[in-house]
């Protein structure tokens, strides 16, 4: 087991600046989740943890040792690859057990190992198929067998559900989470998927474009965004965003009111100094966060368009003049495309954001 | 149904016709053949004929020996050669890739007459490039013409100098259809590069190589080019020629063609038989 240290890490491409100098301390044990769109740079960061990609500048340290010029298969981690990457001429036995056979590690002690992960992992069933024999899900156990086997100080996931099914997914997911309970070894997960992201997690790391936009557990970076981005991308639906303009500021409060709503106003409290009376601003409001009329401080009408019935809850997607918002009802079978409604929002539930996608708290 | 496989029928009529006349045909034609005795006019039927004269005709034996020497040396030495080739073209630090690719493939397209004719003039013994080479680092000149072990040497060397290209860039495909991660994996499995290569790479280009292997030992149980041009109708003394030159000189020199019927099923059934061999032996566990 190990903590992972990176500091000021930068990835190019050529003249391409991939990464921007990322700063991220990853404590023994904790399972941290790299997530962003595609092309964020995640997937990258992860390769250069591992040694697969070289670090252009700053440092990365496991267990307390910077690891810039030290080969791949020296930093004491395994990888679970997105395709699983296992061998397809060698049986799920001849998989795990490739790299402790090819190190000269003792029979005994290579076969104590395999044993062990395929308990771990319910795969000692499948141990003489080849990976061609096998389901999307019995692979990926495999490959995790094959990192479990090494004993690393610590694991990589890149991307591995990503393959698989909704179902198998979830199922997967769980057992990933059962597996860092049950071995405690620090983890490194990357995906693009928000919800694999808040259920694994410890802490969340959000990437955007090479740049570290918020680290935190995943409820902090639900309840409280740094920006438009990190609110934007963490939760699903995702948070509904209505264009605004402030109308009074005063001693730690502005009030603002809706853009094609004349009339909703909302008083915000804040501890920073508010913006200037004028500036335009956006609200930002979470679909379970908006209430029947009368029961926030303002209300806004807006027309259904499409009803998205769960069974426990329904997404309304409804049109509100400038923007088309998704909004959470929990007794709403019955919406149908074309109603009218009036929704009411709370301040002290809705989060506010400059133009330029800053918080303003 | 019936109506749509008619007019399908009808549309590939032409083809099969063609492929009837001018390659069923003749394969039967040509087994018919070979059991006749075809140096007496009218040709008559005579089933052991050719074949009993097969069984004990020492020429036959020769290009027979001759051969499956070729094949035993230089099919191995020119897909292991590929393989090596195939590796290095396929290395991320090779500079002008293309140009190594367009380079490797070359020889296949050159004119066999023209390549042929240089190879005479590279092992010539009085003036032949080889021969300096090997005077220069204080070995004696070799008569590559004159003696049967050189003159092998020299048809190895040459069909390995026009083939073992064509099987790299078959190869390198083979290569480059193995997934980055497979190794990325075995990196993190702290397997060395020459272990991946003997435990990964060589197993997952095993189809490929028996592929490989399948064409050359196809073409070299063909074999005639090199040992008709190069060492001038398989000399010296019959040292060089092979099956393919034996049904040549049967066939269509003594007009034999019976005979040359017999040789000639003969080089297909031994090249199936290797091919089926190679087949099982080299068959993936199910």
């Amino acid at each position: 087991m190990a903590a992972v240290t990176l500091s000021n890490v930068v990835k190019r491409f050529g003249v391409y600046e991939i990464i921007h100098g990322a700063n991220i301390d990853i404590a023994d044990g904790e399972f941290v989740v790299f997530v962003g769109p595609s092309g964020c740079g995640k997937s990258t960061l992860l390769r250069m943890v591992a040694g697969l990609e070289d670090i252009s500048g700053g440092e990365i340290a496991i267990g307390g040792k910077v690891m810039n010029d030290v080969e791949a298969a020296e930093r004491g981690i395994a990888m679970v690859f997105q395709s699983y990457a296992l061998y397809p001429h060698m049986t799920v036995e001849q998989n795990l057990s490739f790299g402790l056979r090819m190190n000269g590690n003792p029979k005994a002690d290579t076969e104590r190992r395999v044993k062990r992960a395929a308990e771990i992992l319910c795969i000692d069933e499948l141990m003489q198929r080849r990976p061609k024999q096998l389901s999307g899900g019995q692979r990926q156990r495999v490959a995790i067998g094959r990192a479990i086997v090494r004993e690393p100080q610590v694991f990589l996931f890149d991307e591995p559900l990503s393959n698989l099914d909704a179902e198998l997914r979830v199922q997967m997911r769980v057992e990933i989470s059962r597996l860092h309970k049950e071995l405690g070894v620090t983890m490194i997960y990357v995906t693009h998927d928000q919800t694999e992201a808040m259920t694994l997690a410890d802490r969340i790391v959000v990437l955007k474009a090479g740049n570290v936009e918020q680290i935190g557990a995943p409820l902090d970076l639900y309840d409280d965004p740094a920006n438009r981005f990190v609110a934007g991308f963490i939760g699903s639906p995702k948070m509904n965003f209505l264009a605004a303009k402030v109308v009074e500021a005063g001693n730690g409060s502005a009030t603002v009111e809706l853009v094609n709503h004349a009339s909703a106003r909302l008083k915000k409290s804040l501890q920073t100094t508010p913006p200037a009376v004028g500036a335009d601003v956006v609200l930002g409001v979470r679909p379970e966060h908006f209430f029947d009329a009368g029961q926030g401080d303002c209300d806004i009408a807006v027309k259904a368009d499409v009803a998205e019935h769960l069974g426990s809850v329904s997404y309304v997607y409804a049109d509100a003049g400038d923007t088309e918002l998704i909004i959470e009802r929990e007794a709403s079978r019955q919406r149908a495309s074309g109603d009218h409604l009036v929704v009411s929002i709370k301040a002290g539930k809705a989060l506010l954001f400059d133009t330029k996608g800053a918080r303003i708290r | 149904m019936r109506h749509q496989n008619a007019t399908a029928y009808r549309f590939l009529a032409p083809y099969l016709l063609i492929f009837s006349v001018f390659w069923v045909w003749p394969i039967i034609s040509s087994f018919l053949i070979s059991f006749q005795a075809t140096r007496t006019v009218p040709w008559r039927w005579a089933p052991t004929f050719n074949w009993g004269r097969l069984i004990g005709d020492p020429a036959f034996f020769n290009a027979l020996k001759n051969t499956l020497l070729i094949l035993v040396i230089q099919v191995p030495v020119m897909i292991s050669l590929a393989i090596v080739m195939a590796v290095l073209l396929n290395s991320p630090l090779l500079k002008a890739r293309g140009l190594y690719r367009f380079a490797f493939f070359a020889p296949v397209v050159v004119g066999e007459v023209a390549y042929s004719a240089v190879f005479r003039l590279m092992f010539n013994l009085n003036f032949g490039i080889i021969n300096k080479l090997l005077n220069s680092v204080g070995l004696p000149s070799i008569d590559w013409f004159s003696n049967v072990t050189p003159a092998m040497a020299l048809i190895m060397i040459a069909v390995t100098w026009r083939w073992a290209g064509y099987n790299a860039i078959i190869l390198l495909a083979g290569l480059q259809s193995i997934p980055d991660d497979v190794y990325e994996a075995a990196t993190l499995d702290r397997v060395s590069k020459v272990k991946q290569f003997f435990y990964i790479t060589l197993p997952l280009l095993k189809p490929i190589i028996v592929f490989c292997a399948v064409l050359s030992i196809i073409g070299t149980m063909q074999l005639f080019t090199e040992p008709f041009l190069i060492t001038e109708r398989g000399g010296p003394g019959g040292g060089t020629e092979t099956l393919g030159l034996l049904l040549y000189r049967q066939g269509f020199r003594s007009l034999n063609f019976g005979y040359a019927s017999a040789v000639a099923y003969t080089m297909a059934g031994l090249a199936i038989a290797i091919t089926l061999v190679q087949l099982w032996l080299t068959k993936e566990p199910k």
